[in-house]
C-alpha cells in the first residue's frame, strides 16, 4: 500500500512555467510597490505593467526557439507551439490594452494600481488557458481570467451603467460556469479522467452513452457564454457599453480569444470522436451568432454597442470552422487561429480610435463621427483601415481571415458546409452595411457641432494605433506571416 | 448490523432536522435545525467511507454556509416568528406540498420499477481504489493538480482585492466625476 501511495514530487519544468511565473512576479511587484509608495507610485504603474508583459514574452521566445514540446502534471499542462503562439497573442493584446488604458484610467476616477494588477491576473489566466489540457486546469484558468474581468467591468464605481455592466457580466458568467461545471462532472464521471487525452480515449471506446452528449453540450454551452455566441450573448452589449472602454476592448478581444482557445482544445483534443454532437451544435450556433449579431448591429446608434454586436457577429465567424472540425481538421484549426490573431489587432485598433475620438467629443454616438476626416484625418484613415479589415476588404488584414473560413468549408465539402458558406457570405455583406455607415459619417457628413479643432492623440494611444495598424496591414499584405503561425500551431496540436 | 444501526440513527437525525427546518416558528431555530440535518448527512458519508466528503460537509455547509445564514437572519432582524408571515408568496405552501409529494412519488416509482435498486455497481468509470480517499485526494491535489491548486490561491487573493476595491466607499476628496460618454 505504501508503494502505491508513496508521494513523489511532480516533475517541474521551470523553463515551461517561466512565462506564468514572470507574469505573477510582476503582478505581485505592482501590489507591493503600491503598498510601499502608495500614490507616489501611480505614474509608474502602467510602465511597470507593460514591462511585465514584455518581460513575459522573453521566456515565450526562448521556449519557441527551443521548440520541444513539454508536458507536465500527467499531461494536464502542455507547452507546445500552439500554446506559445496564443500566449504571445494574449500578451500583445494585453500590452495594447494597457497602452489604451494609461490616459483613460489616469484621467478618470479609478483605482489605478489595482486596475493593472487585475489586468495582469486576467492575462495570467489566459496564458494558463492556452496550455491547459485537462478539465480542472481549464476551469481554474477560466475563473482566473473571468473574475478580474467581472470586477474591471464595474471599475467606474460612480457610474450606474458600469455597475450594471459588472453585475450582468458576473451573473451570466457565474451561471455559465455552473452549467459548464455540471457538464464537466458528467464527462469526468463517464471518462474517469480529467485530462483531455483520457477523455478522448474513453469517448472513443464508449460512443453510445447519451450522458456523454449532455456533458459535452453543457461544457460547450458554458464556453459559448464566454465567447458571447447567440443565444448566450445577452450580457455582451450592456457590459460592453457600460464598462470603461479599455476594459471593453479587453473583454471583446482577449477574453473572447481565451474562450475560443478553450473551445479549440476541447473540440480538437478532448472530443475529436464526437463530431456527431459537436458539429451540429456549432453549425446552428455559428449561423445564429453571425446572423443575429449582424442584424442587431445594423440598428445601433452608439459606436461601442455597434462594435459589441459586430464583435458578437465576428465571434460567429470564428465558430464556423468548428462545424467542419472532423472533415477538415487541419484547415479548420488553422482558420480559427488565424482569425483570432487578425481579429485581435483590427478590433483593438477600432477601440483605440473610439477612445481617441471620445477624448474630444465625449460621446459614443455614431453621429458624433460626422466630418472626422476634416479635423482628424489620421484617425479617420486609421478607422477606415480597421473597419475595412473587419468587413473583410483587402488589403487590410480581415480578408485573409475570411478566406481561411471559406477554405476550411470548401475543403470539408458537402451540402452542410456549402450551406454554412452561403450564410457566411450573406453575413459578410450585411456587416459591410453598418461598417459603411460609420465610413460615410466620417468622410462625407458635416461636423455636427462645427467644432473643428484637431484631436490631440496622446503618446500611448498613438503607440497603440501604430502597432494595430502595422499588424492589420501586414497581415493583409503578407498573409503568409500569420498563416505561418497558424500552420505551426496546427502541427503541434494535431500531432501532424 | 452496526452499519444498519448507524444508517437508521443518522437518517432519523436527518429527517428530524429537515422537519425542524420547515416547522420551527423562529428562523434562527430553522437554521440550527439545518445544521442537524447536515451533520446527519456527514455521518452517512462517514458510513460510506467518504471521509473527505464528510469533513467538507461539516466544515463548508455546517460551518460556513449556515453561519452565513445566521448572519443574514440576524442582520436583517427577522429573528421573530411573525416577521416570517410577511414574506410568504401566495400559494407557496401548496406549491411546496405538490412538488414535495411529486418528487416522493417519482422516487417511490423508481424503487418499485427498478426492483433491486442496490446493485453495488460503481456509477462512475473512475479507477476505484481501496486506499483511503483522503490520501488519494491529497496525492492528486499536490501532484497532478498542484498547478491549478496553487493558482486557485491567487484567484482568492485577487477576489479579495477586487471585492475590497468595489465595496470601499470613496472618501469626500475622491467622489466620482460624472462622465458623459454614452449618456448624451
Amino acid at each position: 500500500m505504501d508503494v502505491l501511495l508513496a508521494f513523489s514530487r511532480p516533475a517541474l519544468d521551470w523553463h515551461a512555467l517561466a512565462p506564468e511565473l514572470t507574469l505573477l512576479a510582476f503582478g505581485t511587484l505592482i501590489t507591493v510597490v503600491d503598498i510601499i509608495w502608495d500614490d507616489r507610485s501611480k505614474q509608474a504603474m502602467p510602465t511597470l505593467a507593460g514591462m511585465g508583459l514584455l518581460a513575459t514574452l522573453v521566456p515565450i521566445l526562448t521556449l519557441a526557439v527551443d521548440g520541444t514540446d513539454r508536458a507536465m502534471f500527467a499531461g494536464a499542462y502542455v507547452v507546445d507551439d500552439f500554446s506559445l503562439v496564443l500566449k504571445a497573442l494574449f500578451l500583445i493584446s494585453g500590452y495594447i490594452v494597457i497602452l489604451m488604458s494609461v490616459d483613460y484610467i489616469r484621467e478618470g476616477d479609478y483605482y489605478e494600481n489595482e486596475y493593472y494588477t487585475l489586468i495582469l491576473t486576467s492575462l495570467l489566466g489566459m496564458v494558463m488557458m492556452s496550455s491547459s489540457r485537462d478539465l480542472v486546469s481549464v476551469f481554474v484558468a477560466l475563473e482566473l481570467l473571468s473574475i478580474p474581468a467581472y470586477m474591471l467591468a464595474a471599475w467606474r464605481k460612480g457610474g450606474p451603467r458600469s455597475n450594471e455592466a459588472g453585475l450582468k457580466y458576473y451573473l451570466m458568467g457565474v451561471f455559465a460556469s455552473a452549467v459548464m461545471l455540471y457538464g464537466m462532472s458528467l464527462v469526468y464521471g463517464l471518462a474517469g479522467s480529467t485530462t483531455f487525452d483520457g477523455i478522448a480515449q474513453s469517448m472513443a471506446a464508449d460512443a453510445t452513452n447519451p450522458v456523454a452528449i449532455l456533458g459535452i453540450l453543457f461544457i460547450l454551452i458554458g464556453f459559448a457564454f464566454k465567447v458571447s455566441a447567440v443565444p448566450f450573448h445577452t450580457w455582451a452589449p450592456d457590459t460592453y457599453e457600460g464598462a470603461p472602454t479599455p476594459v471593453t476592448a479587453f473583454l471583446a478581444v482577449a477574453s473572447k480569444a481565451a474562450g475560443m482557445v478553450a473551445l479549440i482544445q476541447l473540440v480538437f483534443v478532448a472530443f475529436p470522436g464526437r463530431d456527431d454532437v459537436v458539429q451540429p451544435f456549432f453549425w446552428v450556433i455559428s449561423a445564429l451568432t453571425m446572423t443575429i449579431g449582424n442584424l442587431i448591429a445594423l440598428r445601433q446608434n452608439n459606436i461601442v454597442r455597434l462594435l459589441a454586436y459586430s464583435g458578437v457577429a465576428q465571434g460567429g465567424f470564428m465558430l464556423v470552422p468548428f462545424a467542419v472540425a472532423a472533415e477538415a481538421p487541419a484547415r479548420a484549426f488553422e482558420a480559427i487561429v488565424i482569425y483570432l490573431a487578425i481579429y485581435a489587432f483590427m478590433n483593438l485598433g477600432a477601440f483605440t480610435v473610439v477612445l481617441a475620438v471620445a477624448r474630444k467629443t465625449r460621446s459614443g454616438e455614431i453621429d458624433s463621427y460626422g466630418g472626422l476626416f476634416q479635423y482628424a484625418p489620421g484617425l479617420a484613415v486609421a478607422m477606415t483601415v480597421f473597419l475595412a479589415a473587419l468587413a473583410g476588404i483587402p488589403p487590410a488584414g480581415g480578408w485573409f481571415a475570411k478566406f481561411g473560413l471559406f477554405r476550411a468549408l470548401l475543403d470539408a465539402g458537402g451540402a452542410w458546409a456549402a450551406a454554412l458558406g452561403v450564410v457566411v457570405a450573406v453575413n459578410t455583406v450585411i456587416a459591410f452595411a453598418y461598417y459603411a455607415r460609420i465610413l460615410v459619417q466620417m468622410w462625407f457628413q458635416p461636423i455636427p457641432d462645427g467644432d473643428n479643432r484637431p484631436i490631440a492623440v496622446t503618446g500611448s494611444l498613438g503607440a497603440a494605433l501604430a502597432v494595430t495598424i502595422a499588424a492589420t496591414m501586414a497581415f493583409g499584405v503578407l498573409p503568409g506571416l500569420v498563416g505561418h503561425f497558424g500552420e505551426v500551431s496546427v502541427l503541434s496540436a494535431l500531432g501532424g | 448490523m452496526v452499519d444498519a444501526l448507524v444508517f437508521f440513527i443518522a437518517a432519523a437525525v436527518c429527517l428530524t432536522g429537515a422537519l425542524g427546518v420547515i416547522l420551527a416558528r423562529n428562523p434562527v431555530h430553522s437554521a440550527l435545525m439545518l445544521v442537524m440535518t447536515l451533520f446527519g448527512i456527514a455521518v452517512q458519508f462517514v458510513a460510506q467511507e467518504a471521509h473527505f466528503l464528510a469533513a467538507v460537509q461539516v466544515i463548508v455547509y455546517a460551518g460556513a454556509i449556515v453561519v452565513l445564514f445566521l448572519f443574514v437572519i440576524m442582520l436583517l432582524g427577522v429573528d421573530r416568528a411573525q416577521d416570517l408571515e410577511l414574506s410568504i408568496l401566495p400559494g407557496q405552501r401548496w406549491a411546496a406540498l405538490v412538488f414535495g409529494a411529486g418528487s416522493l412519488m417519482v422516487l417511490g416509482a423508481l424503487i418499485v420499477v427498478v426492483g433491486e435498486p442496490v446493485t453495488g455497481a460503481k456509477s462512475v468509470g473512475g479507477s476505484a481504489s481501496t486506499a483511503e480517499n483522503v490520501r488519494l485526494l491529497a496525492r492528486s491535489l499536490f501532484s497532478d493538480h498542484v498547478y491549478a491548486f496553487e493558482l486557485t490561491s491567487l484567484l482568492l487573493v485577487i477576489a479579495v482585492i477586487g471585492a475590497v476595491v468595489l465595496a470601499r466607499k470613496p472618501s469626500q476628496s475622491e467622489l466620482p466625476l460624472v462622465e458623459e460618454r454614452g449618456e448624451n
